[in-house]
């Protein structure tokens, strides 16, 4: 396989988008990552398409062919890749596959949701629809319920309390303070979340014991990539940021199927796929993007992805080794809790992230000598997972 | 009677809810079918104030449970005070209504 460079990248903020629909954030988000890399009129091969659910947020279909065509990028192959919400992860793997197989020299793939044309519970209940239909889904199982279940037993088994999780915030939240695409730009505090009497007030329950704070907005957004050899990207006088490992891994779809509930089996095999690929281990990665759809999902994916051991993610949280500044910091972006999660979106997103810090272009939240970075995009409730190493080369 | 039917393997004996066309662990492709038989165990729960559109309620509590011959569903729990472990009997009930209409499944009561 050919190394992949990761030569263009771009965003738009993450929020609730007033205006314009899908095609243009998308656009806009693909235009960046173009203008970043530098293409001009190169002709790019193909783009790929991150995206969960366009027909069920916004009733419109074939959306990537609607890209190329906002884009001016035709007769460029055109597809949209689905994965619930590592869609976007799933979409940066094809684009890789095309690149590294030589099939396809320039790519483009772009990330995006714009989730917020529905109300919360329509969202809430199209998210849903990614469970099992007759044993999940009729109960009204969602994702945080699945998550607040999950919780349950991971904080019973590994001693991890409400502090833990709302460290998770707490840390995320001061991260997206730094990020200006973070949809949430508040800062908070262990009291106003937890401790305070009237604390349930400012937070109060999702999917016990899961409460507001420990969840990720509901967001507009869009993020994009160009991927190309390492030729074309000294051509065009681009660092080489390239795509070192990536795994991919899936596990049963009904939560209840799985032998130990708290076995997160697929992130630790899309990890230790994607850490074999690139020739790493967990000690040589210097920033980490991870999926924290929930607090309890970033101390359980630290430990699954091989960073700490299974028990010991939520000391590692309190000692600050996840902190910027840290040994290992995790979501300098403030992750999916401040920057949002348009659910296509996220997992081009993290990439977006580590390519800034590993250009040292991060500004205030950036990693001190990031050479190698890590992602992990988490579909469903862990049963389609992406994981990603990526490193600077000299 | 529990309304779900659950399927074991003839060839390893694992037991699997919900349906697979190859076994899970042997990849086999006859099952025995089997109704969760026994009191259910709760293995996991959460209290769920924020649901989907259309169930407008607050405190719906949804739980994981495992029944005594080795069937894993999740299901409506009935209880005030859910307990991790718990015993729990199983009946076929109205848990949500679409369109209109109720849609039965897995209801689970504390077991006196």
């Amino acid at each position: 396989m050919r190394p992949v460079v990761i030569a263009g990248v771009g965003m738009i903020p993450f929020e609730r988008t007033e205006e314009g629909g899908l095609v243009e954030m998308l656009a806009t988000a693909g235009l960046n990552a173009l203008v970043d890399a530098g293409v001009d009129d190169r002709p790019v091969d193909a783009v790929y398409l991150g995206n969960m659910a366009s027909g069920l947020f916004n009733h419109q279909e074939a959306v990537a062919s609607a890209l190329v065509d906002s884009l001016a990028l035709m007769p460029a192959a055109a597809e949209r890749v689905e994965n619930g919400p590592a869609s976007g992860g799933s979409a940066i793997k094809n684009g890789f596959l095309a690149v590294a197989s030589g099939f396809s020299d320039i790519v483009l793939v772009v990330g995006g949701e714009k989730m917020r044309e529905v109300i919360g519970p329509k969202a809430t209940d199209i998210v849903a629809t990614m469970t099992h239909p007759m044993a999940e889904y009729v109960y009204g199982v969602t994702l945080p319920a699945q998550a607040g279940m999950f919780a349950r037993l991971y904080m019973t088994k590994y001693g991890i309390t409400r502090h833990h999780l709302a460290q998770v915030a707490i840390k995320n939240q001061n991260n997206g303070l730094l990020n200006p695409y973070a949809h949430i730009q508040m800062k908070i505090t262990e009291e106003g979340i937890l401790t305070h009497p009237q604390a349930h007030i400012n937070n109060p329950v999702v999917a016990d014991p899961l409460y507001l704070y420990d969840c990720c907005p509901v967001s507009d957004g869009a993020a994009a990539v160009l991927l190309t050899t390492p030729e074309i990207a000294k051509a065009l006088k681009k660092p080489q940021v390239i795509i070192a490992g990536v795994g991919q891994a899936t596990d049963t779809h009904a939560l209840q199927e799985r032998e130990d509930p708290t076995d997160l089996k697929a992130v630790t095999l899309a990890a230790k796929k994607a850490f074999e690929m690139a020739g790493a281990q967990p000690k040589d990665i210097d920033v980490a993007e991870l999926h924290d759809a929930f607090t309890i999902l970033e101390i359980a994916e630290s430990e699954h992805a091989g960073f700490f051991k299974k028990g010991e993610g939520a000391q590692a949280l309190d000692a600050g080794v996840t902190q910027i500044g840290g040994k290992l910091p995790i979501n300098p972006s403030g992750g999916l809790k401040a920057r949002g999660h348009p659910v296509g979106a996220t997992g081009v997103a993290q990439i977006v992230e580590l390519v800034w810090q590993l250009r040292g272009t991060a500004g205030k939240r950036q990693v001190k000598e990031a050479q190698t970075g890590f992602s992990l995009n988490f579909g469903g409730f862990g049963n389609n997972v992406l994981a990603f190493v990526v490193r600077r080369e000299a | 009677m529990t309304g779900i039917t659950a399927y074991k393997c003839n060839k390893c004996g694992l037991v699997m809810y919900p349906k697979h066309f190859r076994c899970l662990k042997c990849k086999g492709r006859e099952f025995e079918e089997i109704e969760p038989a026994g009191d259910a165990k709760l293995l996991t729960y959460t209290v769920v104030d924020q649901l989907p559109w259309g169930m407008d309620e607050r405190g719906r509590v949804l739980g994981i449970v495992e029944f005594a011959n080795g069937v894993k569903a999740t299901g409506l729990v009935k209880a005030d005070d859910p307990k991790l472990g718990m015993k729990l009997k199983a009946e076929w009930g109205p848990v949500r209504v679409v369109g209109g209409e109720p849609a039965y499944g897995l209801t689970l009561i504390p077991k006196k």
